[in-house]
């Protein structure tokens, strides 16, 4: 599935007590299928409003957002998350694994919302945790990893269900430099190697660095571009 | 088709989330059970007397009982007066009972005599009935032998060859009864000439006739009139009823303190509703983060209030269970019997009252979860990167 994202004219502003915010301003913006994006910026320049857009967790207030041949910003509530049980991966700084459930049913929660048969969940939760490299901790609780091996499994969670497009909000955000390292090997090679596109929001230009692009936000707009050397 | 097969993940789910508070589940497990202990108990009690007094409802079996008596202890007839109702047109035949009881009001633990005549009582009952330890002939040869009804001999714990004594007379059990009518389960069977000695009651006196009617050659009504009307010129009278009727009548007190139960029924399923909804909306509240959480990852707002659903479901059954096995051990273990005037029905759980209460708690667990999973699919809306 092709899941370039194209942005025109995208705005989102919120009513805040009588006054209106605008994170994100008439932005434009191209992502290519398989491309392996980094967004920078200070705090609440609208990064995160971006990526919930991306996803289509949340409405544009005007301009159009589309990924691949689907125009996400008309998405009912409904569709929008059908559209995100098959389509994206997401990744959170702080992992948000469910506690009571192990490794291995975190890994298989995107499946049970979608209508896969049970051997072809088995099947995609086993190869997941193996990419992540943490099949032996399958039956592990979430607070019996690290935070790190929390991270690779919410990495495992995002890729389960195949999907063409995967936003990470700050996902080593939280974590030491080996940890981070790994879990940004992971997913440069996800875009690598299995071509899907990845939007990364990072603080941390080494792990910017590691993306084919970094842009930059600043109050809601694209400042300037940096290319991979 | 998808719709189904999305669903059907989420019970799974449930039961993960409700395991994940053993303890609160376990609490609320136990405040449901009671409830629907409450309502089981109740309702059997409650069915078992529509049983007492439909069972007859269908057959045309008449009482004659002497006019104006309630009691059995007072109702007394000539037994003579079998032969003249025998040899009247559409009556098929006539058994005459002597009906000792040892509490005549409304009573728990009542036990009820019946003195038959041995031969009419076989062509009576005996074919629908089965006998279980000791044996009709065994009866037939012991004088102070007794047919002990099955419910009645679980309740005071009797077999065949012991001896018991109520309202002053003292039997021997020669077998236990087991029949398709409930009234006969509950109640002991001996010879009619030794009840009428050992109670004090004299030979020659009956407490009523059972009189059945030859439907193609009279209606019912029509026997019962003929009957009333040959007797009522002597000085003891008669008044014969449907024996439907006749047990509605007498259980004119059991209804109405029966009657009465169906309000600690209502407050039980009021409660039991309230603590399931208070539960689940607890439940809902302290998800909404993990609710959100699913709905990121792809779960619609109809699969995130499914899972409340379900956990509400599952709760509603599981305590209904409990409260059904804890009512069926407690009157099984109990068997008591509730009686009135000579009426005796035995409170069971019968299967469609355990299918009936279990329906309730479900429909009452579907009905408290529904705003609980209706406010989880709304409130999981917050679903985004900022969780
Ligand atoms: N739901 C909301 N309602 C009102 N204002 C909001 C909402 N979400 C975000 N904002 C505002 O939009 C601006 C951008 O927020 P956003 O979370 O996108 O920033 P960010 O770039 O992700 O920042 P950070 O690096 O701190 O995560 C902020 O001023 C924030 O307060
Ligand atoms: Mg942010």
């Amino acid at each position: 599935m092709n899941a370039s994202i194209q942005c025109e004219n995208l705005s989102k502003s919120y009513q805040k007590g009588g006054q209106t915010i605008t994170p994100l301003e008439a932005l434009n913006l191209h992502v290519a299928a398989g491309e392996f994006l980094a967004l920078m910026g200070p705090s609440g320049s609208g990064k995160t409003t971006l990526l919930n857009l991306i996803a289509a967790l949340d409405h544009p207030s005007s301009g159009s957002i589309r990924v691949g041949e689907h125009d996400i910003g008309s998405f009912s509530r409904a569709e929008a998350a059908a559209w995100r049980a098959r389509s994206v991966g997401i990744i959170f700084q702080l992992y948000h694994l469910v506690p009571v459930l192990s490794a291995w049913e975190n890994v298989e929660l995107p499946l049970l919302a979608g209508s896969r048969p049970r051997h072809e969940r088995r099947k995609r939760v086993d190869s997941a945790l193996r990419l992540v490299g943490l099949t032996d901790r399958a039956h592990h609780r979430p607070t019996e990893m690290s935070g790190g091996q929390e991270q690779r499994v919410a990495i495992a969670r995002a890729i389960v269900a195949d999907p063409a497009l995967i936003v990470a909000d700050e996902p080593t955000g939280d974590l030491d430099r080996e940890s981070a390292d790994s879990i940004l090997d992971l997913l440069a090679s996800v875009s690598a190697e299995f071509g899907k596109t990845v939007v990364m929001v990072t603080h941390d230009a080494r792990a910017a660095a590691r993306a084919d692009r970094t842009l930059h936000l600043e109050k809601g707009r694209l400042v300037e571009a940096t290319d991979k050397a | 088709m998808t719709t189904i097969r999305n669903l059907s993940h989420l019970p799974r789910l449930a039961w993960r989330q409700l395991a994940r508070h053993r303890w609160r589940s376990a609490l609320t497990l136990l405040g449901i059970a009671s409830g629907v202990f409450l309502l089981a108990t109740v309702e059997s009690a409650r069915q078992s007397l529509a049983r007492a007094t439909a069972a007859a409802a269908a057959d045309s079996t008449l009482v004659v009982y002497q006019a104006q008596r309630f009691c059995p202890s007072t109702s007394r007839l000539p037994e003579h007066y079998l032969g003249p109702i025998s040899r009247l047109p559409g009556v098929r035949d006539v058994t005459p009972v002597l009906i000792v009881v040892n509490h005549c009001g409304a009573s728990l633990d009542v036990v009820a005599f019946r003195g038959v005549d041995a031969d009419a009582w076989r062509t009576y009952l005996g074919t629908q009935a089965t006998i279980e330890g000791g044996s009709f002939d065994e009866w037939l040869t012991q004088s102070d032998g007794a047919l002990v009804g099955a419910h009645l001999a679980r309740s005071r714990g009797l077999k065949p060859g012991d001896r018991f004594e109520a309202a002053g007379v003292i039997v021997t059990v020669s077998g236990i009864l087991d029949s398709p009518n409930s009234q006969d389960n509950s109640v002991a069977y001996t010879h009619l000439p030794f009840l009428q000695q050992a109670s004090g009651t004299g030979l020659g006196t009956v407490t009523q006739f059972n009189v059945r009617a030859d439907p193609e050659t009279a209606t019912p009504t029509e026997v019962a009139r003929e009957i009333d009307a040959l007797f009522s010129s002597d000085q003891i009278r008669t008044n014969t009823s449907a024996e439907a009727a006749f047990f509605a009548d007498t259980a004119a007190d059991m209804i109405e303190l029966v009657g009465f139960t169906r309000w600690l029924a209502l407050a039980a399923v009021v409660a039991v509703a309230g603590l399931i909804a208070n539960t689940m909306l607890l439940v809902v509240r302290g998800r909404l983060r993990e609710s959100a959480l699913l709905h990121t990852l792809g779960f619609s707002g109809g699969q995130i209030g499914g899972i409340v659903l379900f956990e509400g479901l599952l709760l509603g059954v599981l305590g209904g269970l409990l409260g059904i096995a804890a009512a069926a051990v407690l009157l099984a273990w109990q068997a008591p019997t509730f009686g009135s005037e000579g009426v005796v029905m035995a409170v069971a759980l019968a299967p469609g009252d355990i299918l009936r209460v279990l329906a309730a708690a479900t429909a009452l667990a579907i009905a408290a979860s529904l705003y609980p999973a209706l406010l989880a699919s709304r409130r999981c809306a917050a679903a985004a990167l900022r969780l």
